[in-house]
């Protein structure tokens, strides 16, 4: 009899030209909140993945609740009691929210299914999770938050004994974080063994048990979080000691770049207007919602402005579609790499060549092959992004090397103006640091950097300035000196008490 | 306030389901042509010209259903046509031979759900791109058909088959033509499992997102093969109909049906992409195709000229369908950020 109700051993999985997974061990306890930790490409998805069922191994032993599982289906893992809320959101858009949780395991009335029963079922589980949500509605016609919510209510839905989460808080407001969290909780306290995977430090801080850390496909060690500290977890994680998580450097502020006046686009932008000077990074706080998003892409012109001048260099530019933008010499890295990031089925070669085919032309409109495989090589060093050659399709990198990827793309070309939205999501500990250190050096190029974040400790880390915006207004423009986490809060949450 | 409130976002949610707008769209274009048609030409309207329509529909429809089932798993199947005259082909062939109709049947039902079963296997299992795959067996099954009778057209099948001929195309029961109750039949049963079974489900759930289907454990391997032997079926039917029709079987039967089959469901709102769709609307399409064919025969136009109506129909309705979806993503949007 063994305690445990997981234990995996020598797991060893290859993808063409990776080796995703050599020798991994792995172990679940009951009643425990295992954080499974690594750099971006580590291995914790492909992992999971096997122990639900969706890879096979290519050798090594999984065990469930002591016994030997030889061939695990995803089928067969949920007759186990093991659920997975995966990293990518995996949602029938067609169906509804209670048709898509009870997915493959519809309750049937002898033939017919039993709609009725589902729907109560369903919104008994998402009272539990505290969303207010119609059962009926449509996947397709709700915020990707509110997506992902019902992902976990889909989950918990199932009284799983194993509950597997692969970064569930990334789309997640501060409020529905704090939900899911008493919910996790709960559900150790009954027994059930939970993996939790996050790049995010502060929440392994707020809910882990134990820690377990694997580096490039290896298993590195495991510990309880009460014997470790973050910085040890981290050097583990990255096989050195990170100095500065908000590494900075001194500018001198510059001439003024970018400015944005009276812009208007729909209701979530309302009457904004900032300048970017050479010189700073400004970061954009707010809660979701507030608008951040929706102003960038009406500067961006994927969405149309109803009122608003735009200034680069201070010559008035007319933006009304992307390619004007960046004709312009403004570029935005959206925040959802899957859809508007990336061409995930084209190799990483094509994605970063793909806005930049006017630096590329050749003669008679080729693509300069050279130029390219330059660009691309300069794109994979800059960012440390790790493939096994750039020909892969993006859809086969690790979720924190896409993001890399869409970074990357960006950066291949000379702007003025640099918008990033969400550019850490899904990224480890030392790629942010990457990404941060990228950001300072656009800034001693003089180029005007702005983006937007959810994380605030990182908007206290590495902006000069601070705008907050709430209920799509900007309600706060400050210098990044000696701010607080509260004062910002303050700002984000301005109208709220208003409301109603 | 409260409660118009809430039967005005539950007649949204039915309307936006699963394409029942579209449905209720075209339904409302079929009765207006209809009553166009019966105002041009009283004839239109006859109880025996209607009793021919429906004869007329009855295959568009059952084909269509076919292609609605691999339509809504996000495929497509080009080899419908192709089955159809193959089953012709073969039953009216193994008939003149002087094999009982019924054996006949049974033998040519094996026969197209091997097609069925390779469509299948072709695009479920070794992921093939389903326009190639089933054109590849488009081919197959025409050549088939080219096959069986030594690459001639059958002769008459005989006094034998009169029975058959009744039960698929020229009998009435209750002063309805059989063929008609062969429709409804196989609608009942097939509307039925789409839209209240676990097989119907996972049909949606496939097309919607396939490895989220996946992911959930459900198989799609069995549920595009389910989609594929379904429009076999259908199609093999409707090539016994097409054979009791003319009594004899012809190569180039059901030429051009899978691009019907298409049409009728894309006009009732089965999206190519998968995912949404329902069979209500393939009744709607087939029968907007069959009214336009009948009545534009009846108004005096030539085929060039119906070949070009139903054409602009099928784009007509399929950009209708754009518009709709963009105005509700428009609708989504902006109630979203009201509740923000
Ligand atoms: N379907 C696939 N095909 C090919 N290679 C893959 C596939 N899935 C993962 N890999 C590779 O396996 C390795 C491990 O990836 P995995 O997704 O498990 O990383 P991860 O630890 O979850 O990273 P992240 O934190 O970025 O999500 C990576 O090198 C990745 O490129
Ligand atoms: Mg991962």
């Amino acid at each position: 009899m063994s305690n445990y109700f997981v234990e995996m051993d020598n797991i060893t999985k290859y993808f063409p030209g990776v080796k995703a997974l050599a020798d991994v061990k792995f172990n679940l306890k009951s009643g425990e909140v295992l954080a499974c930790l690594g750099e971006n490409g580590a291995g914790k998805s492909t992992l999971m993945k096997i122990l639900t069922g969706i890879y096979s191994k290519d050798s090594g032993t999984i065990k469930v609740y002591g016994e030997v599982v030889e061939d695990m289906t995803a089928n067969r893992a949920r007759e186990l009691g093991i659920a997975i809320i995966h990293q990518e959101l995996n949602m029938c858009h067609h169906l509804t929210v209670a048709e898509n949780i009870f997915l493959g395991r519809e309750l049937v009335n002898g033939i017919k299914l039993d709609n009725k029963t589902m729907n109560q079922e369903a919104r008994k589980t998402l009272d539990s999770l505290g969303i207010e949500l119609d059962p009926t509605t449509l996947i397709g016609d709700l915020s990707v938050s509110k997506q992902q919510m019902v992902e976990i209510a889909k989950a918990i839905s199932l009284d799983a004994k194993i509950l597997i989460m692969d970064e569930p808080t990334s789309a997640l407001s501060a409020a529905e974080i704090r939900e899911l969290f008493r919910i996790i909780k709960q559900f150790r306290d009954d027994g059930v063994g939970i993996v939790y995977i996050s790049h995010r430090m502060e929440e392994i801080d707020r809910i882990a048990d134990r820690v377990i850390i694997l580096r490039d496909g290896h298993y590195i060690t495991d510990m309880l979080y009460q014997d470790t500290n973050l910085d040890e977890i981290i050097s583990h994680m990255v096989g050195r000691e990170i100095k500065e998580k908000f590494p900075q450097v001194e500018c001198k502020i510059g001439e003024k770049i970018f400015e944005v006046k009276n812009l208007n686009a729909g209701r979530l932008v309302r009457d904004i207007n900032f300048e970017l000077f050479a010189g700073e990074i400004v970061g954009i706080a707010g809660l979701m919602g507030a608008g951040r998003t929706e102003t960038v892409r009406a500067i961006f012109g994927v969405d149309p402005k109803v009122t608003g001048e735009i200034y680069i260099d201070s010559k008035q530019v007319t933006i009304d579609k992307p390619i004007d933008a960046i004709k312009a010499g403004l570029v935005l890295a959206p925040e959802d790499r899957r859809h508007q990031g990336l061409a995930t089925k084209l190799s990483v070669r094509e994605n970063v060549a793909l806005p930049n085919l006017d630096i590329l032309g050749g003669i008679f409109g080729t693509i300069n092959r050279s130029k390219e495989k330059k660009m691309n090589a300069e794109a994979v060093e800059n960012l440390k992004i790790r493939l096994p050659n750039v020909e892969v399709p993006a859809a086969s990198l690790s979720g924190g090397n896409q993001q890399k990827v869409v970074v990357g793309k960006w950066l291949a070309r000379d702007s003025r103006v640099v918008i990033f939205d969400e550019p850490t999501r899904g990224i480890d500990v030392a790629a942010k640091v990457e990404i941060y250190n990228l950001m300072n050096q656009l800034k001693e190029q003089g180029v005007a950097v702005l983006f937007v974040s959810s994380e605030l400790p990182e908007v206290l880390g590495i902006s000069d300035r601070i705008l907050v915006m709430c209920d799509g207004k900007i309600t706060a423009d400050i210098k990044n000196e000696q701010v607080t986490q509260e004062q910002i809060l303050h700002y984000a949450t301005q109208f709220e008490d208003k409301k109603d | 306030m409260m409660m118009s409130k809430n039967s005005k976002g539950f007649l949204k949610k039915i309307v936006s389901r699963r394409g029942v707008g579209q449905v209720l769209t075209a339904g409302i274009g079929l009765i207006i042509i209809s009553a166009v048609f019966a105002i041009i030409n009283p004839i239109f309207g006859s109880w025996n010209n209607i009793s021919n329509l429906l004869r007329q529909i009855a295959p568009i429809l059952i084909i269509g259903i076919g292609q609605s089932y691999v339509l809504i798993t996000g495929n497509i199947d080009l080899s419908i046509g192709s089955v159809v005259g193959m089953s012709c082909m073969m039953s009216a062939t193994l008939m003149t031979r002087g094999v009982s109709p019924l054996i006949s049947s049974l033998i040519t039902f094996v026969a197209c759900m091997g097609i069925g079963l390779m469509n299948g296997f072709l695009v479920a299992r070794f992921k093939m791109p389903p326009f190639i795959a089933t054109l590849g067996s488009m081919t197959i099954a025409r050549g088939i058909a080219q096959l069986v009778n030594n690459n001639y057209n059958t002769d008459s099948i005989g006094e034998n088959a009169n029975t058959f001929r009744d039960i698929f195309y020229y009998g009435k029961t209750v002063g309805i033509y059989n063929p008609v109750w062969i429709a409804l039949i196989l609608w009942l049963i097939f509307n039925f499992v789409l839209s209240s079974t676990k097989s119907g489900r996972h049909l949606y759930a496939v097309g919607s997102n396939e490895e989220a289907a996946r992911f959930s454990g459900v198989s799609t391997f069995s549920t595009i093969m389910t989609a594929y032997l379904v429009s076999a079926f259908c199609s093999m039917i409707v090539g016994l109909v097409n054979c009791a029709t003319s009594g004899a079987g012809t190569m180039d039967s059901g030429t051009s049906y899978e691009m019907y089959a298409v049409a009728a469901s894309v006009i009732g709102g089965v999206s190519t992409l998968g995912g949404t769709g329902i069979l209500s609307g393939t009744v709607v399409g087939a029968s907007i195709w069959g009214v336009l064919q009948n009545g534009l025969q009846f108004a005096g136009a030539p085929l060039a000229w119906r070949n070009i109506v139903v054409g602009v129909i099928v784009i007509i309705s399929v950009l209708l369908d754009v518009v709709f979806r963009m105005s509700k993503k428009v609708t989504i949007q902006k109630e979203e950020k009201q509740i923000q």
